[in-house]
């Protein structure tokens, strides 16, 4: 096709969508709606996946390892007089433990330990927790006088608490498996961690994602069928023309363009102002918030106006190309007669 | 002996078809027997007027030339296209070599005349300049050229379809088909349509003209096709219609 037809044929389009402006507006109207409850479901869901996300960096596991203080606390470790030498000479010290009952002897194998947990894919941190640090730790926790016990045993017995190793994970829904990769390390003990906070968080995040799906796929259609309806009346509206256009000698592809232009002019007009409504809406929605429950933590309309107005876009371009090539292709087929069709 | 045939053609002026019917017949799905097993010859530069009652199968063989229906059995020429095999997609190329004249004009309200004339341009892809130009020759041609910026509604019927004519002329076909083009203006314009159509033919452009004003066809004195019951029952030069 030359320059000068596309030119005039764009045109055409143009003011096709003017002359019918009429229907364009119920159709933008309609288009708007659509986009701004979409636009709406994609915010939401970025902003429930980020406090999902804040949820999961929270998930801290302990990985508990089997060093000095394990073993002084350990059922496992015989620390009676008779086995204070062991069968191949070493000697147990004042606390009745040798250096073959534990496997985590110093910081630097802990260190290491910590390393090759960081390298499992899922791992999204992990961070050295000394046993004077898991000590400390746990005693800011107790409600007031309770920490003495914890005192108590450190006095006594030695500190309590065994190294560790604070892990976060990337990606919930692969919680288990992780934890049974780090439980068969050599000098893992006992792994702390919230298991149906887990399977909770991977079931709401699949939820969100499947409700975002049904919701985007079911608005398309509603597009879909709006932009048909409405190159459907046009081309009711044009039927003369269309015959004549026929007539002449016009190829399908002629009297296709000027409408997929107004098709994708609507869809167009539609994206920009559903850009500009949900950004006003979503900005006071979110001042609103703010004032009330005195959280910061919102996905910022910022972060997310190019994707939602490419969105927009590509729903509108989409829901314009494909509503008037099935209609168009309907019509030219079955009803675009050239002497009879008026 | 081959260049001695071809030169003696050119000598002698052998009259080459344009439109040509072998043994076509059309019926409907509704089981309307439109037309039966008819043979024509329609040759370059005619003038040939179609006549017959309502239901006789006028509509139907303006139809099929323009290749809106296909023929049942049977064989149609026209300009050299072979409408019988011929794909959809190559209908619109068979289109551009003819021009068309319909009763009730079908000119686009919301153009002014200029546009009206220069949409059939737009359609093969001429260009501005060459739109210009063809559009305001063809509107002079009709006696039009001061007409250029009204609209449709501005004018009389008989200015609305010389209007239609200019479009039909505007791509300079080789082939004109007017389905009754004076059935809606006066006597009076009925005779200056018909004239300039005469005109035009003059300058080498077939034409096909249906018609049911038995007047214009008796004055006028082209080749006659009587159409009745699908059949074709006379076939004359010269306005006779029996």
């Amino acid at each position: 096709m030359k320059l000068g037809s596309v030119k005039y044929l764009v045109g055409e389009g143009v003011k096709n969508t003017w002359v019918n402006r009429l229907m364009s507006l119920a159709s933008v109207g309609v288009l708007v709606a659509c986009m701004v409850v979409i636009g709406l479901a994609l915010l939401i869901s970025e902003n429930v996946a980020k406090a999902i996300g804040a949820l999961e960096q929270q998930n801290v596991v302990m990985v508990y390892m089997e060093d000095y203080n394990w073993a002084l606390y350990s059922d496992k470790t015989d620390t009676s007089s008779d086995a204070a030498v062991s069968e191949n000479g070493e000697e147990a010290d004042a606390n009745g433990i040798k250096s073959s009952d534990y496997t985590i002897h110093n910081d630097e194998e802990a260190k290491a330990l910590c390393d090759k947990i960081a390298k499992l894919d899922n791992v999204a941190s992990v961070t050295y927790v000394s046993s004077d640090e898991g000590l400390a730790s746990v005693k800011e926790s107790m409600l007031e006088g309770q920490e003495e016990y914890f005192d108590f045993l450190d006095e006594e017995y030695g500190n309590p608490m065994s190294c560790a190793a604070k892990v976060t994970m990337k990606d919930m829904s692969l919680f288990s498996e992780t934890i049974d990769k780090i439980e068969q390390m050599e000098g893992v003990d006992v792994i702390q961690s919230q298991d149906d906070l887990a399977e909770k968080i991977t079931a709401v995040k699949n939820g969100i994602y499947v409700a975002g799906i049904w919701i985007i796929a079911i608005l398309m259609i509603i597009a879909l069928v709006i932009v048909s309806n409405t190159i459907r009346v046009t081309m009711y509206n044009r039927k003369l023309e269309i015959s004549i256009m026929k007539a002449v000698g016009a190829t399908d592809s002629f009297i296709r363009i000027p409408f997929i232009v107004e098709g994708m002019l609507i869809g167009v007009i539609s994206a920009l102002i559903a850009e500009g409504l949900l950004y006003f809406c979503y900005r006071v929605a979110t001042e609103t918030i703010i004032s009330t429950l005195g959280t910061t933590d919102i996905v910022k309309y910022g972060d997310m106006a190019w994707i939602l107005l490419l969105v927009f876009l590509a729903i509108g371009i989409f829901a314009g190309i494909i509503g008037s090539v099935i209609i168009i292709s309907k019509y030219l087929r079955k009803e675009g007669s050239e002497f009879a069709a008026i | 002996m081959e260049q001695l045939l071809n030169s003696s053609e050119q000598f002698f002026q052998v009259e080459k078809p344009i439109i040509e019917f072998r043994g076509v017949s059309k019926t409907y799905p509704s089981g309307t027997h439109a037309l039966e097993d008819v043979n024509i010859k329609i040759n370059n530069g005619e003038f040939v007027f179609v006549v017959g009652s309502s239901g006789a199968g006028k509509s139907t063989f303006m139809k099929l030339i323009m290749r809106e229906e296909k023929a049942n059995t049977g064989k149609i020429i026209v300009n050299g296209f072979e409408l019988t095999s011929m794909k959809r997609r190559d209908v619109p190329m068979l289109r551009r070599t003819m021009g068309i004249v319909f009763q009730d004009f079908r000119l686009i309200p919301t153009m002014n005349v200029f546009d009206n004339v220069a949409f059939a341009m737009h359609v093969v892809g001429a260009s501005g300049r060459n739109v210009r130009r063809e559009v305001s020759r063809a509107l002079s041609k009709v006696g039009l050229g001061n007409k250029a910026r009204s609209m449709p509604a501005q004018l009389s019927g008989g200015e609305q379809q010389r209007v239609g004519l200019a479009r039909a002329l505007v791509n300079s076909p080789d082939l004109i088909i007017a389905d009754e083009p004076t059935g809606n203006v006066d006597p009076n314009m009925s005779y200056e349509i018909v004239s300039m159509l005469t005109e035009i033919n003059k300058l080498g452009t077939t034409v096909l003209m249906v018609t049911h004003d038995h007047n214009l066809v008796r004055d006028f004195q082209h080749r006659v096709i009587m159409l009745d019951g699908g059949k074709i029952v006379a076939d004359n030069a010269g306005g006779d219609i029996g």
